[in-house]
């Protein structure tokens, strides 16, 4: 029953990608469809138009994958071996000091947003 | 797609590797065991021993990759059940996020413009902050290499993972909000691996920056590309 359940609402799911996808395509919106769908679906789910337990748990079993299901992409680094040999090797270092800043930049801006309003909160 | 027996081996291989990896994975819980990590190094090890090509490995992968777009969407779930979490802290969260993803897309293009990269492989590092599916999409939309991209994805993911605790308390980040969003937003889900180990909010947190940094990264795409081919 539970494998019924899981393998419908995975169609749904499905369903909202596919959507997703064929608005992009239709309306060329500079988005991922998948991304469309994400959005369609978070609106359905906000607006109660789509109930969250037909589609909780075929959500779920997504999501447990989700890192299986990158792992054949990732394997195309067999392609690259000779970039990385050479100069592209610098790329791992630009990647790094890049994620140093990003963290920095989304840590700071956050923790100093919530701290200046909750001083106004207390304030007033 | 082609119903063949090397596709049928080769997906089932990858389940195979996965499977195994993510079981020692739980069992020891080292980093260095990272089941997409070990199986990228397992599954690669076999096809450059065995002198296999990567295109006739992908007519099983290819299965297994057409879930990434449904998984992207199901993503909707966990963001979802964070509603009243985000609303409630709307503007420092989104706040954070933007300037996280503007500042790593910039840094990313003038680094890589600086030692003078190609335009295909700057585009290919634009989207490492983002979780890997919507990285490659965002990669292969603008010109970039979704393979080579979500190599990158790992390497910000590893970075944020290994010395972002470090890094996080040397910066005095140090409230719930603070670390979850920097972690979420600079190194997606490794950054929310690590965001649990500070606990239940850091782990929120850092969940919804990672889904809304996919989003907002893939509206800021587009722009960021063509800034940098002006």
């Amino acid at each position: 029953m539970k494998v019924i359940h899981i393998l419908l609402q995975l169609i749904a799911i499905t369903g909202f990608y596919l959507l997703g996808e064929a608005l992009q395509d239709f309306f060329n919106i500079p988005l991922p469809g998948s991304i469309i769908g994400f959005l369609l679906l978070f609106v359905a789910l906000f607006l109660k138009i789509y109930p969250l337990k037909w589609i909780d748990s075929g959500a779920h079993f997504l999501l447990a994958f989700l890192s299986l299901f990158f792992i054949p992409a990732t394997v195309g680094i067999v392609e690259y071996g000779e970039l990385f040999s050479g100069k592209g090797i610098l790329l791992i270092p630009i990647v790094m000091a890049s994620t140093f800043l990003a963290m920095a930049a989304s840590g700071w801006v956050s923790q100093f947003a919530a701290k200046a309003r909750a001083e106004r909160k207390e304030r007033s | 797609m082609e119903f063949t027996l090397a596709a049928v081996f080769f997906a089932v291989l990858t389940v195979a590797v996965y499977l195994l990896t993510n079981f020692m994975y739980l069992r020891y819980r080292k980093t260095l065991l990272n089941p997409v990590l070990a199986s990228t190094a397992i599954l690669s090890s076999i096809l450059v021993l065995g002198n296999i090509p990567y295109d006739t490995y992908m007519e099983g992968g290819s299965w297994i990759g057409t879930f990434l777009g449904p998984a992207v969407v199901a993503l909707a779930i966990p963001l979802y059940k964070q509603k009243d979490l985000l609303f409630a802290n709307l503007l420092p969260i989104i706040s954070g996020i933007a300037t996280g993803v503007a500042v790593g897309m910039a840094s990313g293009i003038l680094f890589t413009q600086l030692f003078r990269f190609s335009e295909e492989l700057i585009l290919t590092v634009l989207p490492k902050s983002l979780t890997t599916p919507v990285a490659m999409q965002v990669a292969s939309n603008l010109g970039g290499i979704p393979s080579l991209a979500a190599v990158f994805v790992m390497v910000a993911g590893f970075t944020g993972y290994i010395i972002g605790p470090v890094f996080l308390k040397w910066l005095h980040i140090d409230s719930a909000i603070g670390r979850g969003i920097a972690l979420g937003t600079s190194a997606h889900g490794m950054g929310t691996a690590r965001a649990f180990e500070y606990g239940q909010q850091e782990t929120s947190m850092s969940s919804v920056a990672m889904t809304l940094s996919a989003v907002l990264g893939a509206l800021l795409g587009p722009v960021a590309a063509w800034l940098l081919l002006l």
